[in-house]
């Protein structure tokens, strides 16, 4: 926990002290002294303690912030896809006779980063009938609701995979 | 207009809030019910959470219920992804078509 590292480590603590710092504000709305004062002291003591695990060396600040936009950007999509799973789901519950069909399937990923692992496993539990298990490496084991439908709600994963790979600038 | 529309939108996520209790009570056994409640939930809480923040305006706790709304669509699914992890490594056995319900 050195600040005399380079100069990208102390830029990366300054945005993570700015961002809780608004994060502060947002949650508190006073802006009096005594509440501004406090929320310094906190916002300090976090940004010393774990200040670089938001910011790794690898990668700098403008990539992050870049993945971060184009995320912003990808979210309405990810959006109109959770409302089209979510009809499916409450046809399948309502019906009558229930058509459901369910099982375990695979989904090889050539995922490496530990960020984009997690965005594609809670965007697949989110979107078309599938819940991620269990993830090994680039692995994802998932429980999919419909099994004669696996091809159709896999390419559409894939739709996702492709999105996230090229978000998170890796390859799908 | 805002206030018919804050209406609609919480209606639409009490619709699916419903259809997860019945799903709940509907699918025949744990990873089926996961299915129901964790994307059903989300989508309703969202909505609901939407409408919210549509009757409130543009002020201060609408900015916490959208901070609110994120944290739901983040930590929702990690958490039926914790439930199912633990019931699969533990050897919970999926149902399949023609089993009897658990």
């Amino acid at each position: 926990m050195s600040l005399k590292g380079n100069r990208s480590s102390i830029a990366g603590h300054a945005v993570v002290f700015i961002l809780l710092m608004i994060f502060w504000l947002l949650l508190s709305g006073y802006l009096d002294f005594f509440h501004v004062g406090s929320g310094v002291l906190c916002c300090g003591i976090v940004t010393l303690i774990s200040g670089d695990l938001v910011f790794t060396e690898e990668k700098s600040l403008l990539r992050s912030a870049r993945i971060f936009f184009r995320f912003i950007l990808y979210i309405p999509l990810l959006l109109m896809e959770i409302l089209y799973a979510n009809i499916d789901v409450a046809y399948r519950v309502l019906h009558p006779s229930m058509p459901i069909d369910p099982g375990i399937l695979t989904i090889e990923t050539p995922f490496e980063g530990d960020v984009l692992r997690t965005a594609f496993a809670n965007a697949m539990t989110l979107t078309p009938g599938t819940i991620t298990v269990d993830v090994c490496g680039g692995t994802f084991t998932v429980h999919a609701l419909v099994l004669a439908g696996g091809e159709k709600d896999l390419l559409e994963t894939r739709d996702i995979q492709n999105h996230l790979g090229a978000i998170f600038e890796e390859g799908a | 207009m805002l206030t018919i529309l804050a209406i609609i939108c919480i209606l639409i996520g009490l619709f699916f809030m419903v259809v997860g209790a019945v799903g709940l009570l509907r699918f025949p056994d744990f990873y089926t019910r996961a299915h129901a409640s964790g994307k059903c939930d989300t989508l309703g809480e969202g909505m609901m959470l939407v409408g919210f923040i549509l009757y409130e305006g543009m002020t201060l706790i609408s900015v916490k219920l959208l901070l609110l709304a994120i944290f739901i669509f983040i930590s929702s699914p990690t958490a039926v992804h914790a439930l199912v992890h633990v019931a699969y490594s533990r050897g919970v056995a999926p149902w399949k078509k023609g089993d009897e319900r658990q």
